[in-house]
């Protein structure tokens, strides 16, 4: 049952990262379940249908899952932040629907046959992830990505080529959360469409905005909390999206500017922090 | 067959176009999304449905229109008041929207997490006539009579009198509507409670076309709105309205051809292309500046 537990959180814990690496470069995505959903189909097709071990399936969906992110999102990204909102919630959208039309994968009874993913799994996806994430976050990328996320016209001015930044960090996501897919559908051996509704891209997004998002720890800490906390206080479970959405409004209410203003964080760190 | 889909499809759209009015009256004049905008129309259901419990349901217009209202005065005092700056954009966002699924959830415990039927026994939602073998629904031709009317008061409204000005001012400019003398935040506050009332109204027309209140419709038919506002160009309201009747015909023909589900598509896609092709909406360049909002 806690292995059960500890499987689920760390599914969710790679999805809030992939939403944080996409709010690294400043967007905000609603498609994670659909890359979530578009890893775990692609796996699962790789490894039942054609016999693949999991590992290279799960690896190559992620390559796909980046791929289509990249199409979707070269477009999109160029103009404001807001119009990523609404393009992602549509590719949400039109990859439920998709699935559901699909026959090839079972289309609404769903797909089944995966299987191989178990907790140690998904704890070595976590600890990879997190050890390239805390690369990351120490290299002079980082810098860049801050830049760009502050103040995009000064980074293009400094030589950036924002564009490409933030279509690299979407894709990135993508493929984070293609991998957190795989690992789930390999562990539910069954999935269907309804598994990747637009609430699950919401929660996800939600998961870190209540850990936090100015470092990799937010989003762990926001989607262990929502995820093993409801499993012992019946009340938490019962009232889920209330208690959870109104913990958000109030946080969002009592830090005037909001966690995702990053200007705030970073104004305090200029006064001699050090990330 | 083909004549009675595309009337359907014009009751839907007057409906899409309604939710999508507020969506673009918000983007208009503060330039953020109002997330608890669907789940302030699928509420207007609910309210048909306690209006109808326990009086008559003619009651639920006014009552929709003032408890939409209210939740719209809410939204604003709550996820929008405090977050007024450039950067806070994302930030209004995902409040209003946790206050969605606030508002969702606590429907599901009231209500119960299936759709409710209404009980309309009234002739006038079951009967209708019959044109060249194309069967009209009364309650189609009310929903199009009552859309229509709010549409044409909120264009009146916006473009000939002092308040419709006011909130245009703000639209243009908000800093110099304040240097004006224009009181930013009760407009501001107009906007909501307008917008939020339409939407409430737009929910309690959906529950009685199809006789039932379903509390799951923010997150689906209310989200298409947020595409039609974005086909017919954001801060648009004549946009708002042509694209909604577009995507609500599109989408019946769509079922009419046998597309089945995939018809739910539509709209997303629409809103791909037209996001692709061009970004300020279908209707961008068409008419002059002055008919934003």
């Amino acid at each position: 049952m806690i292995a059960d537990q500890l499987f689920f959180t760390g599914i969710n814990l790679i999805l809030a990262w992939s939403v944080y690496v996409v709010l690294l470069a400043g967007n905000l995505s609603f498609a994670q379940g659909a890359f979530m959903a578009i890893g775990c189909y692609a796996s699962g097709v790789l490894t039942v249908k054609l016999g693949l071990p999991l590992v290279p399936a799960a690896l190559a969906a992620a390559v796909l899952s980046a791929f289509l992110a990249m199409l979707i999102g070269w477009p999109a990204l160029r103009v404001r932040g807001i119009y990523l909102i609404m393009v992602t919630i549509g590719v949400t959208f039109c990859v439920r629907v998709g699935l559901e039309n699909f026959k090839f994968v079972g289309g609404v009874q769903g797909f089944g046959g995966m299987m191989g993913a178990d907790l140690t799994t998904v704890m070595v996806a976590v600890a990879v992830i997190g050890a390239a994430l805390w690369g990351l976050s120490i290299s002079p990328l980082q810098r860049i990505l801050d830049a760009v996320r502050e103040d995009d016209r000064v980074a293009e001015s400094l030589g950036i080529n924002t564009a490409w930044v933030k279509l690299a960090a979407f894709a990135v996501g993508a493929a984070i959360a293609a991998v957190g897919g795989a690992l789930y559908g390999h562990f539910m051996n069954f999935v269907r469409p309804d598994n990747f509704d637009i609430l699950v891209s919401i929660y996800v997004v939600l998961y870190v905005i209540l850990g936090g998002v100015n470092n990799m720890f937010g989003p762990v800490l926001g989607a262990a909390i929502m995820t093993l906390l409801p499993e012992y206080f019946r009340v938490l479970a019962e009232w889920r999206p209330t208690i959870f959405g109104l913990v958000i409004v109030v946080m969002l209410l009592f830090r005037p500017e909001g966690l995702l203003s990053f200007r705030v964080i970073t104004a305090k760190l200029s006064q001699g922090t050090r990330r | 067959m083909l004549l009675g889909q595309i009337s359907n499809g014009l009751v839907i759209g007057a409906m899409y176009a309604l939710v999508a009015i507020g969506f673009t009256l918000v983007i208009g004049v503060l330039d953020k999304l109002n997330f608890a905008h669907p789940e302030v129309f699928m509420f207007g259901g609910v309210v048909g449905f306690v209006c109808a419990a326990y009086t008559s349901v003619w009651w639920a217009f006014p009552v929709a229109f003032v408890v939409g209202g209210l939740m719209g005065l809410l939204t604003e005092f709550i996820s929008f008041r405090r977050f007024q700056s450039e950067d806070a954009k994302i930030t209004a966002a995902l409040s209003s929207l946790s206050l969605g699924l606030v508002l969702v959830d606590i429907t599901h415990k009231v209500w119960g997490s299936e759709p409710v039927d209404l009980g309309l026994t009234s002739g006038v939602f079951k009967e209708g006539f019959t044109i060249a073998g194309v069967k009209f629904l009364w309650v189609q031709l009310i929903i199009l009579a009552i859309t229509f009317a709010l549409m044409l008061a909120l264009h009146l409204a916006v473009s000939r009198t002092s308040a419709g000005r006011r909130i245009r001012a703000v639209a243009e400019s908000p800093a110099n509507a304040a240097l004006l003398g224009i009181d930013v935040r009760r407009v501001t506050q107009t906007v909501f409670f307008v917008s939020s009332a339409l939407a409430a109204v737009a929910g309690l027309l959906l529950a009685l076309r199809t006789g039932v209140a379903n509390p799951e419709i923010g997150l689906t038919f209310g989200l298409k709105a947020v595409a039609i506002m974005a086909i017919g160009g954001m801060g648009d309201l004549r946009g708002a309205v042509i694209a909604g009747l577009l995507i609500g015909v599109l989408e019946a023909l769509t079922f009419q051809f046998g597309l089945g589900r995939l018809g739910e598509m539509t709209v997303w896609v629409a809103m791909l292309i037209v996001l692709l092709w061009r970004r300020g909406g279908l209707f961008s360049g068409m008419h002059a500046g002055e008919q934003r909002v």
